[in-house]
C-alpha cells in the first residue's frame, strides 16, 4: 500500500486564509502564505489552496498566492476554486501549481475534464467532489462551494468523472467539513470501492485518530485537513506520528 | 435626479446608498408594529453628511470607542442581579435557535452561569432545517423551551390581510415575537429579557444603543382593541365575526405597568459583548447542533442566515418591492460592516442575489395566504413605489442600485 | 555559472525554476540553441504524455540540441517525462521514438490490479539502492530509503543495470526511479516537489555543474 500522503487544505479569500463551517462562513485563519510554508517545515506532503468566493464573485484569483508559495514550499501544489476554462488551468499552472481541482465546470460540463486531462495530462487534474446526505447510503453532489444541489449521486459522478481522465478525486463531506468531528468514513468507503483513481479524503478532521479510523476502514490514499492545523489542534508530527504508530505508512 | 416621481410611504424621494455598506436610505427602521397603518410614512435609517448610514457609524464606534471589559463587567453586574439561587429559571431568552438565540441562551447559561428559559414564538411554517435546529438547540444546546404556536387560522388571516394591505407579511408575526419575552416573563415570574442583537446594528436610532432597557411602548398597548393586525384592527376581526378577544390572547400585550411593577427588564446581550452575527453561526455549531442551510438562502449567498421559516423569503421579497433592497443586501452589509467582506464584493453579491424570486415555497406561501397567484402579483406590483422601479420593455427594473447600475443610474 | 532549463511548455517550470534560484544557482528558461549549449547544466522538465513531449521537442528542434550538449559531458538531467524521454521508445499510445540517449524502453507500470494498487502512482515513496553506492552522483549524501514525490503511470526499464541508479517499489513491482550514465542524469521523481531531501538533490546537480 501506498504511503498515505497528509496534505493541508488551506481556503483563501483575497489575502486571508479563512476557515467555514460546512463551506459557510469566513473567519480569518492567517496569511495563506505564512500558513504554507509552516505547514511545508514542519513536513506536509502537500498543500491545497482553494478559492472560497470563486463561485460567489465568478473570477478566480489565486496567481499570485501561488507564485509566492512556490518560491519557497518545494512540495506539490493543487490549485481549485473557479477553474473554468482551459486558460484558467494554464495560468494555475504557469503560476506554479502543479495540479488543478476542479468541481463547477466540470458538473455543467463533464466533457470539460476529458479535455483538459487530454491536454495537461491526468495527473494534472483533480476533481473535487463535494458530498451531501441526502439518505442511507446517498450522497448529492453540491456545487458552488457547497451552495448549490446538482440531483447528481456521488458515487455515479466519483466513477464518472474516473472515465473522463480525472488523475484523482478529493472529496469533501459538507456534513463534516469544519466540524472536526471526524471524516465521513461510510462516504469514503462507498466511492473508494467504486473507483481506482487515487481518493484523497477531506472534511471533518478534529484530532489524530480521526485520520487512523478513516484508514483503517476506507481505501482511500490521502487526507487533506484543515481546521485541525489551522486551530492548532495537532500538529503534522503528531498526526504522522500517530498514523504511524498503528501501522499506516507515511513519509516521514 | 428626478424628482417628479412620487415616494410611496412617505419614503425619501432621492434613493442613495451607504459608501460604507450597501443598505440604501429607503431601508426602514423598526415601528411600533401593532400600530402599522397602511399609506404610514415609514422613518427610515438616517445617512450622515458623509453618505454613510448610521449602523456603520454605530459599527466604528464600537470598534474603537467601546471598552468591552468595561461592559462585561456590567454584564456580570446586571447577572448577580438576576441570578436565581433556588433552581428557578432567571432570564427569558426569545428566539428560534437560530444563530443568534442559540450563542445568547448557550452563553448565559454555561459561560455566566444563568438558568435560561429559551421562548419560542413559532414561525409560520417550519422548514425542516429550521425545526432540526430548534431540536439541537434543547438536545445538543442542553436547554430549556417553550414553544408557543398561535391559532394558525387566525394568524393565516392576519397575514393575508398583512400581505395585501400592508405588503408587509409578516407584521403580525412581529407582534406575537415582540411580545413573547415579556409576557412570558411575567407569567413565569421572570425578571429579565435578554435579546440577542441590538437593533441598533442595523442602523435604528443611536440613542437606543447607550440605553440597553428598550423603549417599553414597543409592547404595551393601553387599548387592545385598536391594535392592528394587516391593518385591520382587533375590533373589526372581531366584528366580522369569526373572532372573540380570546383568539387575540397570543397578540395582546401585557399592560405597561404591570410589567413595570414586575420589575420586569428587557437587555441586549449585543449591548455587552461585542456581537458579530458570523461568529455566533461558528459558536452555535460548536454548541448546540446548529447546521447551516444545505442549500444557498434564495435571494443571497449565505446560508446561515435566518432559515428556520418558509415564508421568510417572502418578508425580504416585500422589503425588495417597497424599499428596493432585498436579503442579499441586509446579509452583505451586515457582512461588511463585520470585515468579512468589502464593499466590492457585496455590491457585487447585491446585484447576482438582490432580485432573485423565492420559488422554493412560493406555493406554500399562496395557500397561506390564500391567494392566487394573479392576486399576488398584483399587490406586488401595487406597491412598487415609481421611485424606486420603473417598467422596461414589460419588466420591472430597479432605477438605482448599489453599483450604480440601476435604469437611472 | 548558468543552468538552464529547457522551456518546450510542458511541465511545471516555475517551481524548477524557484528551486534552483533557491540553492543559489543562476538558472534561465530557454529553448534557445546557443543558450543551451553554452550553460553549464541542462535540464529536461516534463510531465503527461510521452508522445506529446516528443512533438514538442521536435517542434522546438530541440532533439539534435540535446544530443549536441550530452556530447559536450556537461551535467544534464531529466525530471519525470524528462528521464523517460532519455530512452528509445515508449509504448504509451503505440510505440513512440524517444532520444535514445540511454538504451531502454518506457513501459506501463505493472501494477496489480486490485483496489489497493492504483494509478497513477501519486505519491511520497522511497529510494533504494541497485548495487551501488550514491556518492559523487545526484543522490550523493542522500539516505536510502528517502522519500521523494512520484506521480507518474509509465517507467523507464534500462536494458544496461549499469545505468540504474535507485530502484523503487509499486504495488510488488520494483522499478527503476533514476538513471545515470556518465553526466547524464534522470530522476522518475521530483526533485523540485520533495522537501527539503529534492532541494539537497539539486543542490548536488549545481556542484556538479560548478566543475
Amino acid at each position: 500500500m501506498n504511503k498515505i500522503r497528509v496534505i493541508a487544505r488551506i481556503d483563501v479569500k483575497n489575502e486571508h486564509a479563512i476557515k467555514g463551517i460546512h463551506l459557510e462562513g469566513l473567519r480569518k485563519v492567517g496569511k495563506p502564505n505564512k500558513m504554507a510554508l509552516d505547514y511545508y517545515k514542519n513536513g506536509i506532503d502537500e498543500i491545497v489552496f482553494m478559492d472560497a468566493v470563486a463561485a460567489y464573485y465568478d473570477r478566480n484569483s489565486l496567481s499570485e498566492l501561488i507564485q509566492n508559495s512556490c518560491s519557497d514550499v518545494f512540495i506539490p501544489i493543487t490549485v481549485g476554486g473557479g477553474i473554468r476554462t482551459i486558460d484558467d488551468i494554464k495560468d494555475a499552472l504557469k503560476s506554479g501549481a502543479d495540479k488543478v481541482a476542479i468541481n463547477t465546470k466540470a458538473v455543467q460540463d463533464p466533457e470539460f475534464i476529458n479535455h483538459a486531462s487530454k491536454i495537461f495530462g491526468s495527473q494534472c487534474i483533480v476533481s473535487s467532489i463535494e458530498a451531501k446526505e441526502i439518505g442511507e447510503n446517498k450522497w448529492e453532489v453540491y456545487t458552488d462551494n457547497g451552495r448549490e444541489p446538482t440531483g447528481l449521486d456521488v458515487i455515479e459522478w466519483a466513477r464518472n468523472v474516473e472515465k473522463l481522465g480525472a488523475g484523482e478525486i478529493m472529496l469533501t463531506s459538507i456534513d463534516k467539513e469544519g466540524t472536526k468531528k471526524g471524516f465521513d468514513v461510510n462516504l469514503c468507503q462507498m466511492v473508494s470501492n467504486q473507483v481506482t483513481i487515487p481518493i484523497i479524503a477531506s472534511g471533518g478532521m478534529g484530532k489524530s485518530s480521526d485520520s487512523v479510523k478513516l484508514i483503517k476502514h476506507a481505501n482511500v490514499d490521502a487526507i487533506a485537513i484543515a481546521s485541525v492545523l489551522h486551530y492548532k489542534l495537532e500538529s503534522v508530527q503528531n498526526i504522522k506520528s500517530s498514523l504511524t504508530e498503528n501501522k499506516i505508512r507515511v513519509r516521514i | 435626479m428626478n424628482t417628479e416621481l412620487k415616494a410611496y410611504y412617505g419614503l425619501p424621494k432621492e434613493v442613495k446608498f451607504c459608501k460604507k455598506c450597501v443598505i440604501s436610505n429607503q431601508r426602514p427602521s423598526s415601528t411600533v408594529e401593532f400600530k402599522n397603518e397602511k399609506g404610514e410614512k415609514k422613518k427610515v435609517i438616517n445617512f450622515n453628511e458623509d453618505g454613510i448610514c448610521s449602523a456603520c457609524v454605530y459599527h466604528d464606534e464600537k470598534e474603537t470607542g467601546i471598552d468591552w471589559d468595561d461592559r462585561d463587567g456590567k454584564l456580570r453586574v446586571l447577572l448577580d442581579k438576576f441570578r436565581s439561587s433556588d433552581g428557578s429559571y432567571d432570564v427569558i431568552v426569545p428566539g428560534s435557535g437560530g444563530k443568534d438565540s442559540a450563542f445568547t441562551a448557550h452563553i448565559l447559561k454555561y459561560k455566566y452561569g444563568m438558568n435560561p428559559l429559551t421562548v419560542t414564538w413559532a414561525p409560520h411554517l417550519y422548514t425542516d432545517i429550521g425545526w432540526k435546529n430548534m431540536q439541537e438547540w434543547m438536545h445538543t444546546g442542553g436547554l430549556d423551551n417553550i414553544l408557543y404556536t398561535p391559532n394558525g387560522i387566525l394568524h393565516k388571516e392576519m397575514t393575508k390581510n398583512a400581505f395585501h394591505n400592508l405588503l408587509h407579511p409578516f407584521q403580525p408575526f412581529i407582534v406575537g415575537q415582540r411580545i413573547i419575552g415579556p409576557a412570558m416573563a411575567k407569567r413565569f415570574g421572570v425578571k429579565l429579557v435578554m435579546y440577542g442583537e441590538n437593533q441598533a446594528e442595523y442602523g435604528n436610532s443611536i440613542e437606543e444603543n447607550t440605553n440597553p432597557i428598550m423603549d417599553m411602548d414597543f409592547f404595551s398597548s393601553d387599548d387592545a382593541l385598536s391594535m392592528k393586525f394587516g391593518g385591520v384592527s382587533m375590533k373589526e376581526y372581531i366584528d366580522m365575526g369569526h373572532y372573540t378577544k380570546d383568539d387575540f390572547a397570543p397578540y395582546i400585550a401585557p399592560e405597561k405597568q404591570d410589567l413595570i411593577d414586575a420589575g420586569i427588564e428587557v437587555h441586549y446581550l449585543g449591548y455587552y459583548l461585542n456581537w458579530d452575527p458570523q461568529e455566533c453561526y461558528y459558536y452555535s455549531v460548536e454548541n448546540t447542533g446548529f447546521q447551516a442551510n444545505p442549500v444557498r438562502t434564495e435571494g443571497t449567498y449565505s446560508k446561515y442566515s435566518s432559515i428556520d421559516d418558509k415564508i421568510d423569503p417572502f418578508h425580504y421579497l416585500t422589503t425588495l418591492i417597497k424599499f428596493g433592497i432585498g436579503r442579499c443586501t441586509y446579509d452583505a452589509a451586515q457582512e461588511v460592516r463585520n470585515d468579512k467582506i468589502t464593499r466590492e464584493e457585496a455590491s457585487y453579491l447585491v446585484d447576482k442575489y438582490d432580485t432573485e424570486f423565492p420559488d422554493i415555497y412560493f406555493k406554500e406561501f399562496l395557500e397561506y395566504i390564500d391567494s392566487t397567484e394573479d392576486e399576488f402579483w398584483e399587490t406586488i406590483d401595487k406597491h412598487r413605489s415609481p421611485h424606486i422601479w420603473k417598467k422596461v420593455d414589460g419588466v420591472w427594473m430597479l432605477r438605482h442600485t448599489c453599483s450604480s447600475t440601476g435604469t437611472d443610474d | 555559472m548558468k543552468i538552464a532549463v529547457i522551456d518546450y511548455g510542458i511541465g511545471n517550470v516555475r517551481s524548477m525554476l524557484s528551486a534552483f534560484e533557491n540553492q543559489g544557482a543562476h538558472v534561465i528558461l530557454t529553448r534557445n540553441k546557443e543558450e543551451i549549449l553554452e550553460s553549464d547544466g541542462v535540464i529536461l522538465p516534463g510531465v503527461g504524455a510521452f508522445s506529446h513531449g516528443m512533438e514538442s521537442l521536435n517542434k522546438y528542434s530541440l532533439v539534435e540540441v540535446i544530443k549536441d550538449y550530452i556530447e559536450t559531458n556537461k551535467p544534464f538531467m531529466g525530471i519525470c517525462l524528462g528521464m523517460q524521454m532519455l530512452f528509445d521508445e515508449s509504448e504509451e499510445f503505440g510505440k513512440t521514438v524517444g532520444l535514445g540517449l540511454i538504451s531502454g524502453s518506457v513501459i506501463r507500470l505493472p501494477t496489480a490490479d486490485t483496489k489497493n494498487e492504483k494509478l497513477p502512482h501519486v505519491s511520497w515513496n522511497e529510494l533504494n539502492f541497485k548495487s551501488s553506492k550514491w556518492s559523487g552522483t545526484i543522490l550523493d549524501g542522500i539516505k536510502e530509503g528517502s522519500d521523494m514525490y512520484f506521480v507518474h503511470s509509465f517507467v523507464a526499464k534500462p536494458d544496461n543495470v549499469d545505468n540504474i541508479l535507485s530502484i523503487t517499489e509499486y504495488s510488488g513491482y520494483k522499478f527503476c526511479s533514476s538513471v545515470k550514465k556518465g553526466n547524464v542524469y534522470g530522476c522518475q521523481f521530483h526533485p523540485e516537489k520533495s522537501g527539503k531531501i529534492g532541494l539537497k538533490i539539486i543542490n548536488n546537480f549545481i556542484r556538479m555543474c560548478e566543475k
